[in-house]
């Protein structure tokens, strides 16, 4: 759906590139995170996917299309989610949603049905000014995926949200990838990007870093043992007991036995450490 | 449809925000006015308030409804649709164009009965209306404030006021003849004499090649500085 080869981009005047030589390839009903502190080049690369910035070096493929040649019937097909949820503050929800669904000749959602699923049915009449950030971002994702795109390209989606807004949209991302669709996701979030994407890809400084499914990432780069705290004779103990072998190591097998377990947990490795190690820079 | 849909849009913007609420006032004031102005000048002072704020509204309106559309931060969402610019651009035209023209018939008709060449009056001001509608689109995507928008504005469309003098006798009609604006008088005059064919297509032609470079103005200007930053958030 999507092929990245050896982008670069310089914006006029600057005299350093923004992006250096990007490579990368994103699937059918794949989840793609890209991961980067402020200045990594993430909002850059977004603009070229989504077509903004046409003046790039390499080959940047959408949907079997060169970029710098297609023009606004590319939205057709694409949707895109910035992180501040912008509308027209003086027109109703509905009224907002009408607006840009009649901007599109394909067929699109019924916003009252788009609404409903991301719990703002009741808010259809209310005015945009008077929404709060949390409806407003459930919002944008519903203007993002009226006209029903094959690929969905959403800035920092959770950002400023609470746990209960960020999770619907969270479910909502996975419902598009249970549909067949493809999402392209930028963030600094790790815990989002842990929990929805199926690869991610580290930016730092407009190069890609390491690209690799959290998982594998976070089983590779963790130490294998086991860490376990409980209490002996009232006292607090925490030890660590290698993976291999587990069932048989007896000392493991004799406090869970013996003691009381407090927490017990596997020591693989978090992106927010992974990112730290392979790119030597923090994420916030 | 989807240029349909635009100026729809603008029009129900222009609404909420009160753009159509103040102009009746303001029409009403120059009804007021042209009613007891005597008769030796009204002519003059119909044409010279035509000229000047149902066909130049657009000078303020589009401005203003860029600068509000920015602070809102509408072009993240507006220009990742299919909606074209050029759609974008017609639709506020179209839309300024529509309560210019009202506006000036409102005035005109209140005021000093019916236009002595309807269609030639309607075509200045709806001319008149997308000049200066393009004309400050372009400069609104140079200003970053209202401030700056309003004295850019005066600064841009002050030339387009040289054919006034022409009005008053000052210097030869020659001299305005390359001037827009030229025509956009010659027109708005036909409400109160008729004008010969020749003198009409000249304003026509004068006119619609002035719009014609605004147009392609406020494209450039609009695609450099406002698209190329769509992403980046203008509201918070």
């Amino acid at each position: 759906m999507i092929q990245v080869e050896r982008l670069e981009y310089s914006y006029p005047g600057a005299a350093e590139k923004t992006l250096k030589g990007l490579n990368f390839a994103i699937g059918r009903g794949e989840i793609f995170g890209f991961l980067g502190p402020s200045g990594a080049g993430k909002s850059t690369m977004l603009k070229i996917l989504i077509g903004v910035l046409k003046g790039y070096a390499g080959s940047v493929r959408v949907l079997g299309q060169e970029l710098r040649f297609t023009g606004p019937d590319l939205y057709e097909r694409i949707g895109v989610g910035f992180e501040f949820p912008n509308f027209y503050t003086k027109f109703t929800v509905l009224e907002n949603l009408n607006l840009f669904r009649s901007l599109y000749s394909v067929p699109t959602e019924e916003p009252m049905r788009v609404l409903d699923r991301v719990g703002l049915k009741d808010a259809a009449r209310l005015k945009v000014s008077q929404l709060s950030k949390g409806m407003k971002m459930r919002l944008n994702f519903c203007r993002a995926i009226l006209h029903r795109p094959d690929v969905l390209f959403l800035d920092e989606p959770t950002s400023g949200l609470d746990p209960v807004n960020a999770k619907i949209l969270k479910d909502l991302i996975k419902e598009m990838k249970a549909e067949g669709k493809t999402v392209l996701l930028t963030t600094h979030h790790m815990q989002a990007a842990e929990e929805l994407c199926d690869r991610v890809a580290f930016i730092v400084d407009g190069q890609i870093k390491l690209i690799d499914s959290p998982r594998e990432l976070k089983l590779r780069q963790g130490r294998k043992t086991v860490r376990v705290e409980y209490r002996k004779e009232g006292e607090p103990v925490v030890e660590e007991f290698p993976l291999e072998g587990i069932g048989n190591n007896k000392s493991f097998l004799q406090v869970i036995d013996r003691y009381p377990v407090e927490t017990m947990h596997s020591q693989e490795a978090t992106l927010e450490q992974i990112f730290l190690e392979t790119t030597g820079r923090s994420l916030s | 449809m989807r240029t349909m849909s635009a100026i729809a849009s603008d029009v129900r913007f222009q609404i909420r925000h009160g753009f159509y609420g103040v102009y009746v006032l303001v029409c009403g004031l120059y009804v007021l006015l042209l009613h007891n102005i005597s008769p030796g000048y009204k002519e003059k002072t119909a044409l010279l308030l035509t000229f000047s704020d149902p066909g130049a509204i657009g000078l303020i309106l589009a401005g203003g409804i860029v600068l509000l559309e920015k602070d809102q931060g509408v072009y993240d969402s507006l220009f990742v649709t299919p909606l074209r610019l050029r759609e974008y651009l017609i639709a506020k035209a179209v839309s300024i164009s529509v309560i210019s023209s009202c506006a000036a018939w409102a005035i005109q008709l209140f005021a000093l009965g019916f236009p002595a060449m309807p269609v030639h009056f309607t075509l200045g001001v709806w001319l008149t209306s997308c000049l200066f509608t393009f004309l400050s689109i372009g400069v609104v995507t140079r200003a970053k404030s209202i401030n700056g928008f309003i004295w850019l504005s005066q600064m841009y469309s002050l030339p387009l006021a040289v054919p006034l003098a022409g009005l008053f006798d000052i210097g030869p009609s020659a001299l305005y003849a390359v001037f827009p604006t030229n025509g956009s008088l010659l027109l708005l005059e036909a409400a109160h004499r008729p004008i010969p064919a020749r003198e009409s297509l000249y304003a026509v032609a004068v006119l619609s090649a002035g719009t014609a470079a605004a147009y392609a103005w406020a494209h450039r200007s609009f695609e450099k500085r406002i698209l190329s930053r769509v992403g980046e958030g203008a509201a918070r």
